[in-house]
């Protein structure tokens, strides 16, 4: 896992968990505390250690050289959220449906023309945000009013709320009122905490935000009234993590996997939705 | 062990030799004072060449210009005749001469042989011979200095005069040396280790090796050298030749420019009521069981070796340590041991040994030292009245004979015995009524030496009770009531200067056998 | 027979003080031993000193400016921009192997390039401009941190350049290829610094200022050289950061200065004389490297493997500490 310290790490972390536990499975955990390299080191720990299945939830290349060692020992290793060759399946949601309807979600609350920043630090690293970024981008591109706002921002792993807020600081005094219409953030959603907290700090409430994850503490912010965070597609983490660990336990049944299995995922548009969404997921009822 | 003692009446240098090394006609100005004014010395071959002179008289100054440390305004040397540069420290290494420093100046972590040829390291195809550097440099000492240390100690594990000796080795081993000064090297050293440095100095002496020794020991210099120089106010103002035991006074008279009369003060202090009491203190494994008790207007000392303990049980007295057991009172009242503000707090003064370390702020200026630990005696409302400081520390810096007058001078560009008066001063301000003062003389010249003790003498006339640690003996047996000798941490005596002798107090320091002094 | 009175204290007491912390550590390998099946096996061996390589190479450099400087907290001798050079210099590779198309050998030309001006600029600060090495190189860090985000926009760049590969897999007489490579590198400073005339006297200008100036040394010259060697170990190291991330990261330079700075004071508690040495910081990364992997077998969270080794760090340096004011 590479870190526990915000929602959605921590429920695909418990999901696998609880299911490996359920299904009657030791569990080995280790944490990267959101730090790639660590993350990845962490799996030497699995070699020594001798597991049976190794479940890795996110992680960048650094990873690559770690899975294709478990391989090579004959320890079968499933992902979350990160593609590679030396996995047996990965699960994670439906990133292409997630990029098309974020993007056109954007495209709408920006009346299909105005200026938009990107948040996008991940496109060329992670798999999953090169698909979510890329595919909300082929949407935009139907939409010629619309403007990518150039060079993109690059969020922070860690700390990404308080990371976001101070660039975004810095974007709007380089784009006063009237020059800039919405703020992306193209992968995940913490770093839009950050985000509308510096729009409010700044009375600049006229500019749309939209990210994708939709944990319960975004959805609060979308459920808020008169909230800037007008879209957001929420996953279900905790849902990802467990059907990760039946894969697992389908896999020594002898069933036969498909490389990705893939995970539903709830589109959320403006505060009403934003509210069914939050009772739907379990998470509570808003008001 | 302890070596017996050498008559070491000095070997007369070959009758006639012209001077090997000439220091000529030197002038060096600093901002504000002259410091040489066409001072000179000559030093020949085998010859060991004493320089005398007051706090301030341009001795060290007049050794930085023979090291290339300062270039002087005027003025050249010469080395067997020929003229070597000034100004360039590699110049002067190269022409053989070689500094034993006052202050140490080891690496703690080195070992001995690595301590010795730092700079000129033996080295083959695999790097650092270490075997070969450790043999070599044990080999020297013994041969040359006489003195059995394992080349593979680490100097922290030395004592101070092992440490002296490895010093000197360094500054011997490349077999160049042709000219050694020496700048107070005794100062730490017990009489015993002064005897054996000075066996080793007799050596080179016999090796023809030139050495100059700069000592405020007159006693040391009468029994050593073979001429000695005075310098005053940066001149030569005597060169004393031959010397012998009996020219301390004529040096004294020399250096101070008029006579000083008696060193000691006339005793007129009367033990009053009893101020400190030393209840059983112990501190293992530095003393142990030590009591003592201290009136007021009356002058106690401690005497007692490096290692004796003593210096460990002035620092438990004035708050810098904590004794392990036993008890502290000052006026019949318990004092809360390891805090200096809780002693300073019930009157107490310490003027420290180690002034450059823990008694001077080196870059406030002297006005500032002085009265650093007596701020509220010239302050209003928490506001320094820089006028009444100023005055103040004026007044105690002539009392006390500190020179430079100016009390702006940054205390940094003092001499060393200036240093060690602006320290007193300071105890002295703050109107204690208990001093400990550790090593009160040490680098101080014989006049300010009489002019501090008649401080002493004056503060105990006025009430306050007296605490002096020393390792001077003679000092104690002139300054003091009573004096307590430490031996391996006990207090194995207690004298009075009626009832001893220096040679009596000596002995007692070193156990009994009377390892002979250092006659004065 | 000499006459000097004996005050020096023996050398076994500072023999012993360094077996204690050594103990603890064996100790607790042990424990992780007892618990985790495997980790006492030589393929885990491997693989701690594989994870140990970047802070090792990093502890080389930053070992050789404490020995040269001192090991006074405040005015001695530390590097703290060491790992950001490493990470400056990873950018510079990284962006010119992925996005300019360079040959590896130009990209890593231009990497070890900055990393030497950046030693360089830390040695004209101190030696030069007098600033204390402290405050100088925590300036200096956060510019090169700055630097290499903006070759980087801050953003991860992967690579697959057959040199980073090679270093990553490739093996030598059945050594991994890094880790003969660093040991090469470990034994070069380590003769260097404690085998050679050169190295005893960097110690000497460390040891005691003054008496290095004594003995005719150049003492600026050696705090120069110091600051520069680091800046080249910065460069080397470098290569095995983008090797373990197969590729360059941001912000991974504050996670390697906090290894380097513990391995290198770690390891000068392992050292009979108490002062910073240069196998004392391999043998630091080593342990600070297997005191990871170790935690993380027996299952210990994170944060909770943070808090115990800085505790442990405390213990052992504090002890070393206490050893080294009662023995002088
Ligand atoms: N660097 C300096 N800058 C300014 N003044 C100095 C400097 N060094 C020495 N002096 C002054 O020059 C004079 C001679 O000092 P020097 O240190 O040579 O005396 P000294 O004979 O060694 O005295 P002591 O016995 O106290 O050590 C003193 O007045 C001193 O204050
Ligand atoms: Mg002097």
């Amino acid at each position: 896992m590479v870190g526990t310290q915000h929602f959605w790490d921590r429920e695909a972390f418990n999901g696998a968990v609880d299911k490996v536990k359920e299904l009657g499975g030791e569990v080995l955990p280790v944490d990267g505390g959101r730090d790639n390299q660590v993350h990845a080191d962490n799996h030497d720990i699995f070699l020594t250690n001798k597991v049976d299945a190794v479940i890795s939830i996110l992680g960048d290349a650094a990873v690559e050289p770690k899975f294709k060692a478990l391989q090579e020992k004959g320890i079968p290793v499933f992902t979350v959220d990160h593609l590679s060759p030396y996995a047996i399946n990965n699960t994670t949601s439906d990133n292409y449906y997630i990029g098309t309807t974020i993007g056109r979600y954007l495209a709408d609350s920006l009346g299909g023309k105005g200026k938009v920043a990107f948040f996008n630090a991940f496109e060329g690293s992670l798999r999953i945000c090169g698909i979510r970024a890329q595919l909300a981008k082929y949407v935009l591109k139907d939409y010629p009013g619309i403007e990518i706002v150039q060079p993109e921002l690059a969020e922070a792993f860690a700390n990404a709320p308080e990371d976001a807020r101070k660039k975004t600081l810095d974007l709007l005094t380089q784009y006063p009122k009237g020059t800039l219409d919405a703020i992306h953030v193209a992968c995940w959603d913490q770093p839009a905490i950050g985000v509308v907290q510096a729009l409010e700090e700044t009375g600049r409430t006229e500019i749309k935000v939209t990210a994708v994850d939709a944990g319960p503490d975004t959805l609060e912010i979308i459920a808020e009234k008169d909230s800037p965070f007008v879209a957001n597609i929420a996953q279900q983490p905790r849902k990802i993590g467990s059907t990760s660990a039946e894969n697992v336990a389908k896999y020594f049944a002898g069933q036969k996997l498909l490389p990705q299995t893939f995970v539903d995922v709830i589109p959320v548009k403006g505060a009403e939705e934003a509210k069914k969404v939050y009772a739907e997921l379990g998470y509570g009822k808003l008001n | 062990m302890t070596a017996p003692v050498l008559p070491l009446t000095p070997v007369s240098p070959p009758a006639g030799a012209s001077d090997f090394l000439v220091l000529e006609a030197i002038s060096k100005g600093f901002p504000g004072v002259q410091a040489l004014d066409g001072a000179g010395l000559g030093v020949r071959a085998g010859e060991i060449h004493g320089v005398v002179g007051e706090n301030g008289a341009g001795k060290s100054t007049l050794i930085k210009v023979l090291a290339g440390v300062y270039r002087p305004d005027a003025g050249r040397i010469l080395l067997n005749g020929a003229e070597i540069e000034t100004g360039s420290p590699d110049a002067v290494q190269a022409a053989g001469v070689r500094f034993i420093h006052q202050e140490l100046n080891l690496v703690p972590h080195f070992t001995v042989a690595e301590t010795i040829f730092l700079g000129q390291e033996l080295s083959g195809p695999f790097g650092l011979r270490t075997g070969a550097m450790r043999r070599a440099a044990e080999a020297f000492l013994k041969d040359s200095l006489d003195a059995a240390i394992a080349g593979n100690r680490l100097i922290a594990d030395l004592g101070i005069a092992e440490r002296k000796l490895v010093q000197i080795a360094r500054a011997l081993i490349d077999g160049k040396a042709r000219v050694v000064v020496f700048d107070e090297p005794t100062a730490p050293l017990s009489h015993t280790e002064i005897e054996h440095l000075f066996r080793a100095i007799d050596a080179l002496a016999r090796r023809g090796i030139a050495m100059i020794y700069v000592s405020h020991y007159l006693s040391e210099i009468t029994r050593i050298c073979h001429r000695v120089s005075v310098l005053r106010n940066g001149r030569n103002v005597g060169l004393v030749d031959p010397v012998g035991p009996d020219d301390a006074d004529r040096l004294i008279s020399l250096m101070v420019g008029r006579d000083i009369g008696d060193l000691y003060p006339k005793r007129n202090h009367a033990a009053a009521a009893p101020w400190l009491k030393l209840t059983s203190l112990s501190q293992s494994p530095h003393y142990a069981d030590v009591d003592l008790e201290l009136r007021r207007g009356e002058i106690v000392g401690l005497a007692g070796l490096i290692g004796s303990g003593r210096e460990e049980l002035v620092d438990t007295i004035v708050g810098l340590a904590r004794p392990a057991s036993g008890s502290i009172s000052i006026d019949g009242r318990p004092l809360r041991s390891g805090s200096t503000a809780a002693a300073a707090g019930r009157g107490l003064a310490h003027v420290p040994r180690d002034r450059r370390n823990d008694g001077l702020v080196l870059a406030m200026n002297v006005a500032d030292n002085i009265n650093l630990a007596s701020l509220e005696a010239v302050s209003t409302g928490g506001f320094v009245r820089r006028g009444a400081a100023t005055t103040r520390a004026q007044q105690s810096a002539e009392a006390l004979d500190i020179r430079p007058k100016t009390v702006s001078t940054a205390a940094r560009l003092l001499s060393g015995g200036n240093q060690q008066k602006v320290v007193l001063a300071r105890g002295l301000a703050t109107g204690a009524s208990l001093f400990v003062l550790d090593e009160p003389t040490i680098g101080v010249d014989v006049g300010a030496k009489a002019e501090i003790y008649a401080l002493i003498e004056r503060l105990a006339a006025e009430g306050a009770a007296v605490l002096v640690s020393s390792s001077d003996p003679a000092e104690l047996l002139g300054l003091c009531d009573r004096i307590l000798v430490l031996l391996r941490g006990r207090i194995v005596a207690e004298v009075t200067p009626e009832t001893t002798d220096l040679d009596r107090l000596v002995a007692l320091t070193t156990g009994g056998d009377a390892a002979g002094g250092i006659a004065a | 027979m000499s006459a000097i009175l004996a005050i020096g204290r023996p050398q076994l007491k500072s023999a012993f003080a360094s077996v204690v912390p050594l103990a603890i550590f064996l100790a607790l390998l042990g424990y992780f031993g007892l618990r985790a099946p495997g980790f006492l096996e030589p393929a885990t061996l491997i693989l701690i000193l594989k994870q140990a390589i970047p802070t090792a190479v990093l502890g080389l450099g930053l070992s050789i400016v404490v020995i040269a400087g001192g090991d006074d907290v405040v005015a001695g001798g530390i590097d703290l921009s060491v790992p950001s050079i490493a990470v400056l210099s990873a950018a510079i590779i990284a962006d010119q192997l992925a996005n300019h198309g360079s040959a590896a050998v130009t990209a890593v030309a231009l990497g070890f390039a900055a990393a030497i001006a950046a030693g360089a600029a830390n040695a004209l600060l101190v030696t030069r401009v007098g600033m204390t090495p402290l405050l100088a190189t925590l300036a200096t860090s956060t510019a090169y941190i700055g630097l290499s985000k903006v070759v980087t926009a801050n953003r991860r760049i992967d690579l697959s350049d057959p040199l980073i590969v090679t270093l990553r897999d490739g093996s030598i007489l059945g050594l991994p290829l890094g880790l003969a490579i660093a040991t090469g590198l470990a034994v070069t400073a380590h003769f260097a610094v404690h085998r050679s005339r050169w190295g005893l006297r960097l110690q000497a200008v460390g040891g005691n200022r003054d008496a290095a100036e004594i003995a005719g040394l150049k003492v600026r010259r050696f705090l120069a050289q110091s600051f520069l060697i680091a800046g080249a170990f910065g460069g080397a190291a470098s290569l095995f950061v983008l090797a373990r991330g197969s590729g360059s990261t941001p912000g991974v330079a504050e996670t390697l200065l906090m290894e380097t700075v513990l391995a290198t004071f770690l390891g000068a508690a392992f050292s009979p004389r108490r002062v910073v040495t240069v196998w004392g910081a391999v043998l630091g990364a080593i342990l600070v490297s297997a005191l990871s992997i170790g935690f993380g077998s027996v299952g210990v969270d994170v944060f909770w493997t943070g808090c115990i080794k800085g505790g442990l760090i405390l213990i052992v340096v504090a002890a070393s500490a206490l050893a080294r004011r009662s023995g002088t």
